[in-house]
């Protein structure tokens, strides 16, 4: 029940979004709507992992903080690849990598892969079937345990803060 | 006219401006890159920023109104999306035998792909 109370929260404030005015109405609109949206497609909702509000709310300052390197990141990774689009000969050693990774749940590891995905030079391939590796396509993969250090060390950090 | 319209009239045309270089140089970069992945490379970053670029400009330009809310909302929505869209463009073309390209240094997926099969 508490998680159905938190995802139509959510898909109100969605369709409040969506719907483009941010009224009182709309919003519980958008929460009776919700329950139509979560039942028949609950197997991809986490109802399994117990849930209380205390936590979610205590995560929101990592969260904001995620977001925050992630912007920043976002900006230096698109820099970089102009860069290279720019140059007159273009000089790079692509290649693909694998990142052992330290998250576990499902909502972690699609938050890392997309990370690393908006990311400078780097993008993700695929998962081992054991989720504990991902497959990284690097564009200047001349040093592997260098990006799967600042990986492990920079981005991983925040998401774990943030998600886990 | 007042000073605080003007500066948001200046913000947005050149959000509007950054976003189109962006978008621009991501166009490039998918005509001179080599390979599929290098040129997934600039179609998800930078069609990220440079879209999102033109939905700040729209929401500078009409403010909190239904449209603006909306842009915000595909801005949104599309930095959720593009890196999903890159990971299964990527991992099709990967399954389908696509090869890196010559300057590739290393590839440790195939290798994993290669063991898996044998098994």
């Amino acid at each position: 029940m508490k998680r159905y109370i938190s995802y139509a929260v959510i898909l109100g404030l969605v369709w409040c979004f969506v719907h483009g005015t941010i009224s009182f109405n709309n919003f519980v609109l958008g929460l009776i709507f919700a329950p139509f949206i979560i039942r028949p497609f609950k197997p991809l909702y986490n109802f399994k992992q117990d849930f209380s509000f205390g936590r979610a709310i205590k995560k929101i300052p990592a969260q904001a903080r995620y977001f925050y390197v992630l912007i920043k990141e976002i900006i230096k990774a698109n820099i970089i690849v102009a860069k290279i689009v720019l140059q007159p000969k273009i000089n790079i050693k692509p290649g693909i990598i694998a990142v052992p990774i330290r998250t576990v749940t499902d909502l972690g590891i699609t938050a890392i892969a997309n990370t690393i995905t908006l990311t400078p030079g780097t993008l993700t391939i695929d998962i081992s079937d054991d989720r504990s590796v991902l497959y990284v396509h690097c564009i200047d993969a001349s040093d592997p345990e260098a990006v799967a250090r600042s990986i492990r060390n920079d981005l991983e950090r925040y998401v774990l803060e943030a998600f886990e | 006219m007042n000073l605080i319209d003007i500066s948001l009239e200046i913000l947005s045309n050149a959000f509007l401006a950054i976003g189109l270089i962006f978008v621009f140089l991501g166009m490039l970069g998918l005509v001179r890159l080599p390979d599929v992945y290098n040129r997934l490379h600039t179609t998800t970053k930078i069609g990220t920023l440079g879209a999102f670029g033109v939905m700040m400009s729209i929401l500078l330009k009409v403010g909190f109104s239904p449209i603006g809310v909306k842009a915000v909302t595909v801005g949104l929505f599309l930095l959720l999306t593009s890196p999903i869209a890159a990971h299964m463009i990527g991992r099709a073309a990967h399954r389908h035998g696509v090869c890196l390209c010559q300057e590739s240094v290393i590839d440790e997926y195939e290798k994993a792909c290669a063991l898996k099969n044998k098994e």
